[in-house]
Parts: C-alpha cells; structure tokens; sequence
C-alpha cells in the first residue's frame, strides 16, 4: 500500500495576534492526500485564523508546519508563492478584484503562474459555465450578487487544479440547490485527489456528506469521527 | 461540469487588463510631474548641446585668428613698421591670409570709446593686422614674434590664448551646471517615482494581498507596477519633449529676430544628433520612473508583507 503524503503537518502550533494572547494553542494536526475534513466550531473560535495560517497568509507564532512536506517556518520568503499555487482558496468575504472582469477574476492564479491565455481561456469558460455565469463573464464584481461573487471566487479557487481546496464559509451566500451542488464538486475534486477543508457552520451539511470534521473550541483543534450518512 | 460553448467576448478576453488599476498608481498627477521633469531635463539637456556647440565655434575662431599689434613713435614710423610686418607675414608658411586694417576700420574700432572725429591727429593710434594661421604655426608662434620684432619692434603678436581660456572655462562651468540640472532633475523623478510607489501600493494593500495569495512572487507583483509606471511616464516625457521642443522653438526664434544671426550669442539651430540626444531625455526619465518604481515596490513588499 502506497503512502499517503502529508499535506498539512502542524506540530504543537500556536498563533498569537501581537502582544495578546494565543487565539490557537497546541495545534497538532495532519492532513494527507485525498482527504476530507469540515472545520466546525462557534464563530470567532479560530477557524479562519487556521486556515490563514494554512494558505500562508499568517505564519504560526510557534511549533512547526509542513505544507506538502516543506518546512514553512524557516522557508525563505521566495518559497512561498510556490507553495500557495498549489492551495485554492475561497474566501470568506471572497476577494475579488473589483477592477477585474469575473472571467480575469478567476484566471488570476494561471496569469500570476505565467500560463499562456490560450493554455486555460476554455477551463476558465468552462468553470464560470459551471457556475452559471456562462453570460456574465465580462461583469465587475461590484455588478454581481453576493452569491454570484461567491460563485466567482469558487471558480479562481478551482481553476489551477490545487493539490488542497481551503474553503471558509462557501455556501454562505447561496442558495440550496447551489450550496448542494458546490458541496457534490468538492467531493468530486476529493475523489480525484485533492485535499480538501471546508470551514461551515452548517451542520445539516456536514451531517449529510458524513466527512471527518475538525472542531475548534476555546482555541484548541479536536477531531471528530465522520459524522452522519456520507457522500 | 456543464459542456455549454463559452460565451464570450474574444477581444475583451484578448485584451490584457492591468491587475492594478491605473488610479492606484498616481495617474494623472504622476504624469503631470513627470511632464514637468521631462521638460526641465529637456531643456538642460539642450542647454549643455548649446553650450558645447557656440563653445566648439567659439573656440575654433580663436584658435585660428592672432591679432598683430603695431605701434610707434608716430604714424610713419608705424605705417613702415606695419608694411614690414605685413612682408614677413607673407613670407611665413602657415600664414593663410593677413589683412591690414584701414585707418578707418582702425578708427571704427575706437569709435564706441572716443568717438567720431579725427582721432589721427592727437593720438597715435596702433596698426591693426588680422591674421589667420594653420594649427601648425599656433603651435609655435615664437620664431614668428621674433622675426616680426626684428622688422618691427613695436609689434605686438596676440594669440588670444587668454580670451580662448576664459570661454573654455566659462563653458566647461556652463556645461557642468546644465549636467548638474540634468542629474537633479532625474533625482527628483526618482524620489517622485518612490513616493508615487509607495502611494500606489498603500492604496492597493488588498489587491497586492490576493495578488499574492494566489502564487504571486514580489517580482511579478513590481513587473506589473513597473509597467504601470512606465506607461504613465512615457507619456508625461512625451508631454515634457513636446513642451520643450516648443519652448526651445520659441527661443530660437525670438533671439534671431531680436540680435540677428550674427550675434555674439549662441545659436539655437540643433542639428539631427542633436535631436537624438534631447530623445533620449524621455527614454531615460521613463527608464528612471519605472525602474524605480520597481526597486521601491520590491523593497517595500519585502518588508512590510
């Protein structure tokens, strides 16, 4: 049996906002290849703190952690967009480019890797079609509703094929039948090989998919068993 | 995923959008200063072309010419000391043309100064020889002042080495200070070019954020405000060139209307190279502003991000 990579390892991981004291404590957490897990936990407990930490916006203010088996404490500023390539985000407050159509919006990870237009204009079609924003391709995001922007930031988070989908809170502005279908793809996309992280306070979801969940309390990470009926 | 045909506009998607907007890096108030910068380089640049080619003609008259001076106990003595001197003239290789002042081109001379009248009769007023001579005779103009005190000893031989020191000092200062000017003024488009820099990326912290969440490297993050500042300085030095060029029309055309071409005062007629050079003024304040930018941007993202 082949094993598994590591994609995530924090080992004893602390974050502290400047002088106060730690929002997260004593994290130790491992996530490998292919795997699922929902990240639950009240609000202002720490779940975007972790994922910040994770897609390298936040560097731990101590312990250790691994990003596909890359030291990223001691790994030099240069590293790091290598790194963050292989991470797909969807933001919680979804970070979209004002200035930008929601086609430029979701090709910014291959214009920033320094992928030809023509090598992805038919995936980056292909993702907003998907969506159901096959006919606003060439709409600013100040045009849009908060759930066709979320859609927008679903497909950026999507199109480079990340290794490790993080997504906080993705289904926040949809609506079911959108929620549910966004939920089917991330499985899908799991299925293929992709790590995934999905930070909801929606348990029904996580009731249904049946995933393994992450819980945080008080600052601290514990692990669930995978809940419900599954996917 | 759905297998719908994209729909959608080719040239929009064509068309490469700057992942910064324009407004976030100075725009028209960038480009106005730069105009200015252009302008003033422009024009100390012109300064130090003029200065370089009235100095080279200058100079060139003066290396050429001597002047002989003959003077005397009385106006016959100087006439026959004159005749003598204009003999040995003749007679020395390197020697190209030697004309004796008339008396009345003598008495034009003095006229500013004592005025009109016949200063002959009280004043035994010196003969005056206008001499052109190859650069091998300048080099050794002794044996020529001996032979010519030989035959007339109260000549005097002037090689205006004094006023040709002079220009060439006052024009090496006047070249200087135009350098001086030139390099101030590309200075001050770099300290413009950084604060603007600066500016723009305060301005769009979130953007240069996702920017990097998304796998951007510090140097595909200055690239793209470098060619933002490129463009936005290209146009402030095209802006600044034509303003020059119209100024520097201006000059030229007022000065020869007002003393005439055959002033004293420098030409304002700039050949080709001439305009080659003044071109480059822009190319560098562009070069200047973008590179810069560029420095500043990378600089500032490795410490603050």
């Amino acid at each position: 049996m082949t094993k598994k990579q590591q994609i995530i390892r924090f080992e004893n991981a602390g974050l502290a906002y400047a002088e106060s004291a730690e929002t997260l404590s004593d994290i130790n957490l491992t996530l490998g290849e292919g795997e699922f897990r929902f990240l639950t936990g009240p609000s202002g407990a720490g779940k975007t703190s972790l994922l910040k930490m994770i897609y390298l916006a936040m560097r731990p203010t101590r312990g250790t952690l691994h990003l596909f088996g890359e030291d990223t404490i001691d790994a030099p500023r240069e590293a790091l967009p290598m790194l963050r390539r292989r991470i797909g985000v969807v933001f919680q407050e979804f970070r979209l480019l004002d200035h930008l159509t929601a086609f430029d919006n979701v090709a910014l990870p291959m214009k920033v890797a320094g992928v030809n237009l023509n090598s992805y204009r038919e995936d980056v079609s292909e993702l907003l079609n998907w969506v159901g924003l096959g006919d606003r391709m060439d709409a600013k995001p100040p045009t849009l509703s908060g759930g066709e922007q979320q859609r927008v930031a679903l497909a950026r988070a999507l199109v480079s094929k990340p290794d490790l989908i993080l997504a906080d809170e993705p289904t926040g502005n949809v609506d079911p039948a959108m929620s549910e279908r966004i939920m089917k793809l991330f499985v899908e996309l799991n299925k293929l090989g992709a790590a995934v992280i999905v930070a909801t306070h929606d348990l029904h979801l996580v009731q249904t998919l049946g995933k393994p969940v992450l819980k945080i309390s008080e600052g601290r990470v514990s692990r669930s068993p995978a809940a419900g009926g599954g996917a | 995923m759905s297998d719908t045909a994209p729909k959608s506009n080719f040239m929009t998607r064509w068309r490469r959008e700057p992942l910064l907007p324009e407004a976030g890096a100075g725009g028209a108030p960038l480009t106005a200063v730069i105009a200015v910068m252009s302008f003033l380089a422009v024009l100390a640049m012109a300064a130090v072309l003029i200065i370089h080619q009235s100095a080279g003609r200058w100079t060139a008259e003066l290396q050429s010419e001597i002047t002989v001076q003959i003077k005397g106990a009385d106006q016959a003595e100087i006439a026959a000391s004159a005749s003598a001197a204009m003999r040995v003239l003749n007679d020395t290789p390197g020697v190209e043309e030697a004309i004796l002042k008339s008396d009345d081109e003598t008495a034009a001379l003095l006229e500013p100064w004592l005025g009109k009248g016949n200063v002959r009769a009280f004043l035994n007023i010196p003969a005056l020889i206008d001499v052109k001579v190859t650069p091998a005779l300048r080099t050794d103009l002794d044996s020529l002042r001996q032979r010519l005190t030989a035959v007339a000893p109260g000549a005097a031989l002037d090689d205006h080495a004094a006023w040709h020191n002079r220009l060439a000092m006052a024009a090496q200062s006047g070249q200087a200070l135009a350098v001086l000017v030139f390099l101030l003024v590309m200075g001050a488009a770099c300290a413009v070019s950084t604060f603007a820099a600066r500016a723009g990326l305060a301005a769009n912290h979130e953007i240069v954020s996702v920017l990097h969440l998304v796998g951007a490297t510090d140097k595909f993050i200055a690239s793209e405000v470098q060619r933002r500042f490129f463009i936005l300085g290209f146009r402030g030095a095209i802006a600044g060139l034509a303003a020059a060029f119209a100024a520097l029309a201006g000059a030229a055309y007022l000065l020869e209307r007002g003393v005439g071409a055959d002033s004293f005062l420098p030409q304002f007629t700039l050949g080709g190279w001439h305009a080659l050079w003044l071109l480059t003024v822009p190319l560098a304040t562009c070069l200047v502003t973008a590179f810069t930018a560029r420095l500043t941007v990378l600089n500032t993202l490795h410490r603050q991000y």
